[in-house]
């Protein structure tokens, strides 16, 4: 378990970083963001639409509130779980043989392939370290 | 307690998220109750030239281009194996992932690429059907491009193929 302050605060900026990114991304583009969740072919129309409304704010308040500290594990455990549902989707995709663009970071997507797959597992592990942290006290 | 209040902090955020996100885009939510975007998330103020057909609307096309009309161009956005396999006749295959990320190859010596339709005014673009979206994100890229009326046939290949219209293989 990671218990360094200035690690842990690192990896809390890598990982909201990224999540205020790839949702501010979204949020400009919302029609985008549902248009690529229903390529995915597993997600009703309906569902497709009010995600893509929903899930933007909820990685750009969750990445916020993990970098200022504010709900610091209950944001994490939010961006670990999307981040599983984030995997399990494109292995699905993969699996079905589904050749589309991941709508993870709006018109700046790439290929939902292997690699993202891999990306998504590194943040996870990350987002999952400062879940678990107990960040030790500065002592004096 | 701890996970108690996990529990209710991600509540807490999800909440927050859908009132801001409705707040946000309250028109648009206001436009998809209404019922627009059923056919496919494809904003009409956004892409004028896009639009919607039927198989009899695809059929009638289809029968003009047989006839000689010009100007009219069928595109498959599937992948080359799948167009490979069977296709609506005269299709010209523009796989989207090629489109999405052209490469040298894609390029002709002119400089002309994958995305000019020379001498097409109607693009005619389908993808597999059912739930593929493939046609709509293709149809998106040609239109920023300029072209002005493409229609988007939903029913796809399989609803072509089952109605047992004539079709198309590569050697």
């Amino acid at each position: 378990m990671i218990r360094n302050r200035w690690v842990l605060l690192l990896l809390r900026v890598i990982v909201g970083g990224v999540f205020i990114w790839a949702g501010a991304l979204k949020i400009a583009d919302p029609l985008g963001f549902a248009q690529s969740i229903k390529n995915y072919q597993v997600i009703p129309h309906s569902l497709a639409f009010l995600i893509a409304v929903v899930l933007p704010w909820v990685e750009v308040l969750s990445g916020a509130f993990l970098i200022i500290g504010f709900f610091r594990r209950s944001s994490a455990l939010l961006i670990s779980l999307l981040l599983a549902g984030f995997i399990g989707l494109v292995a699905l995709a993969l699996a079905r043989g589904i050749d589309t663009s991941c709508g993870c970071f709006g018109s700046l997507s790439r290929r939902a392939d292997f690699s993202l797959i891999l990306t998504d597992a590194v943040l996870l592990a990350f987002a999952l370290c400062i879940f678990f942290a107990r960040p030790s006290r500065q002592s004096h | 307690m701890d996970s108690r209040k996990t529990a209710r902090e991600i509540l807490l955020i999800l909440i927050l998220s859908s009132v801001l996100g409705a707040a946000v885009n309250f028109p648009l939510v206001r436009r998809f109750a209404a019922g627009e975007f059923r056919q496919g998330f494809v904003d009409p103020r956004e892409y004028a030239g896009i639009r919607f057909i039927t198989l009899a609307e695809t059929e009638d096309l289809f029968a003009r281009r047989m006839q000689g009309a010009e100007g009219l161009l069928f595109v498959d956005s599937r992948r080359p194996d799948d167009f490979a396999a069977g296709h609506i006749p005269g299709a010209l295959n523009v796989p989207l992932e090629r489109a999405q990320h052209p490469g040298k190859k894609e390029t002709g010596p002119d400089g002309s690429g994958m995305l000019d339709f020379p001498g097409a005014q109607t693009l005619v673009i389908y993808c597999e059907g059912g739930d593929c979206q493939t046609s709509i994100s293709l149809a998106k890229i040609i239109h920023d491009r300029g072209y002005q009326d493409i229609r988007i046939f939903t029913g796809g290949w399989a609803e072509w193929r089952t109605a047992g219209l004539p079709e198309e293989k590569l050697q």
